[in-house]
């Protein structure tokens, strides 16, 4: 009997026709020739904290959660399994004297699913997790393990990186990392005010910034991480609430085994427009959904990179999230902020909740036409295209939006 | 020192206003409820929510250590909801060790603001 699934939050839910939990890449590879066979689709799931429709399918749904484990491989390269959680990623590598460049505010991921949809820490110099992904080993449409590495071939990379699983299905990610470090973080409360008065300085002093925004207090809590004896002692203008210093794989991810579920949505606009666009959502949350909303709006900065489809594409960038308790209505709320948050060129998480179609995004990013060559190159028939992935991919040869 | 206070309160009369004037969060409109644990042993509360048009709320947890005070505002419940504005609501308080809890309105709805502090109904 086919079993309901449902993500984490609880507002995706459907019936696979089955869910598969192959043990290797031998029944993973076999598990995919009969599907092709059988003419069905594969959708490949992580840790189902994804609140997107990435996932979703009557057909078959493949879990990567026998794929764990992380082996150092000289130098600063370690392979990662691709249904490692990223809690258990950061403490492998800390084993083996290394660590993600950043990682972001959750740690219950998959490693693969983290990447594939463009997850992301805070730091003006700091890119997407995706970015340290320097070679991937993945099960192909056809049913073959295939590996691709940056240094021969860089394009496929970049359409790898963030890739949704269209492209195949990876068992193992090779990452490119840094030797472990440790860093102190530091949260403190302050006025929305004074944080943006002193934004620009904020961003520039610290290694990682961001701040949480309160609208039921016009509040906000600005976090610091910075390497331990580095960076500014005081704020000036806020209290410090929380000083705690760690493996960094310890101390970015803010919300270990989170219990409160929540649905989010998040756009990324070019860094220069972070501002204002956050002052409109501020604006806009006091004016119309303070009476139900009481959840936090998060401001973060990610550095540009070069991933097709990564949501800092080609541009420094500025995340503005908003969140809703799971039990609450969402959609009209962030239906009513995603206008504001468009109209600055925003982008949407792709693993978050999200109103745009396939010919919407599609002028959003420079590199669209050529992931969607290399898609069209690496599953021709379409076998990791569920009809919501196909609304976006080739809305042209149907829609289920 | 010996513990003062009842382990169920109940305060009827919940209404936070929706609007405010002047800067925030000092000047934002609240309920907020103050609890006093002065006994010696940590204080587990369980506050439900009960509502004019819908089924009750909660439990949303709070503690206060032995020999200690705390104040929250009604208006950053976040766990399991958010509660809302500009509706009636009623807070049924449950602790595991007599506490006194003391009820407040700050309605900065006009310039002319209000603040009113009533202390909550000791049910036993």
């Amino acid at each position: 009997m086919p079993h309901e699934w449902s993500n984490w939050s609880g507002s995706v839910r459907f019936q696979p026709s089955r869910l598969e939990k192959p043990r290797d890449e031998g029944e993973l590879a076999a598990m995919v020739r009969r599907a092709a066979e059988q003419g069905r689709i594969v959708r490949p799931v992580g840790a189902g904290h994804s609140s997107s429709r990435l996932v979703e399918t009557e057909d078959v749904l493949v879990s990567l959660e026998n794929f764990r484990g992380v082996e150092p491989c000289g130098g600063v390269d370690a392979i990662v399994g691709a249904g490692t959680t990223i809690e258990e990623m950061n403490k492998g590598l800390w084993k083996a004297g290394l660590a993600m460049h950043n990682l972001g505010d959750v740690d219950m991921q998959h490693a693969a699913g983290a990447t594939a949809t463009g997850t992301h820490g805070t730091g003006k110099d700091l890119p997407i997790l995706a970015n340290a992904v320097v070679g991937v080993r993945m099960v192909t449409a056809a049913g073959a393990i295939s590996t691709f590495n940056i240094d021969e071939h860089p394009d496929m990379l970049k359409a790898c990186r963030v890739s949704l699983g269209t492209l195949g299905i990876f068992t193992q990610l090779r990452l490119r990392l840094l030797p472990a470090f440790e860093l102190r973080r530091r949260e403190w409360w302050g006025h929305v005010e004074d944080c943006l008065a002193n934004l620009d300085e904020l961003v520039a002093r610290h290694r990682n910034f961001d701040f949480y925004w309160y609208p039921r207090r016009d509040e906000v809590r600005m976090r610091t991480w910075n390497p331990p004896g580095v960076g500014p002692e005081h704020l000036p203008f806020a209290r410090c609430a929380e000083d705690v210093t760690g493996p960094s794989g310890e101390v970015l991810p803010g919300h270990s085994g989170i219990k409160r579920k929540f649905e989010e949505t998040e756009y990324s606009v070019p860094a220069e427009a972070g501002p204002a666009c956050f002052r409109e959502v501020r604006n806009r949350v006091r004016e119309r959904h303070r009476k139900w909303v009481c959840w936090r709006t998060l401001y973060r900065t990610v550095a540009a990179d070069d991933a097709f489809l990564s949501h800092a594409h080609g541009r420094p960038t500025v995340t503005i999230s908003l969140h809703q308790n799971a039990q609450l209505p969402y959609k009209e709320y962030f239906a009513d902020l995603e206008p504001i948050l468009r109209a600055h060129g925003g982008r949407p998480h792709w693993g978050k909740k999200f109103n745009m179609t396939g010919a919407e995004l599609k002028p959003l990013y420079p590199m669209w036409d050529r992931f969607r060559e290399v898609r069209r190159r690496m599953d021709p028939d379409g076998r990791f295209l569920s009809p919501f992935m196909r609304s976006l991919f080739e809305p042209d040869e149907g829609s289920a939006q | 020192m010996k513990s003062i206070g009842k382990k169920l309160w109940v305060v009827p009369g919940g209404h936070i206003p929706l609007e405010r004037t002047g800067r925030e969060p000092e000047f934002t409109s609240f309920d907020k409820i103050s609890v006093l644990n002065a006994a010696g042993h940590e204080a587990q509360l369980e506050l439900t929510v009960y509502h004019a048009g819908r089924e009750p709320i909660g439990p949303y947890k709070l503690k206060v250590a032995a020999r200690r005070c705390r104040q929250v505002r009604v208006n950053d419940l976040i766990e399991p909801q958010a509660v809302p504005l500009d509706e009636d609501y009623s807070l049924v308080i449950r602790s595991d060790v007599p506490v006194v809890v003391q009820f407040t309105r700050q309605d900065t709805s006009q310039a002319a603001n209000a603040l009113c502090g009533p202390i909550a109904y000791a049910a036993r």
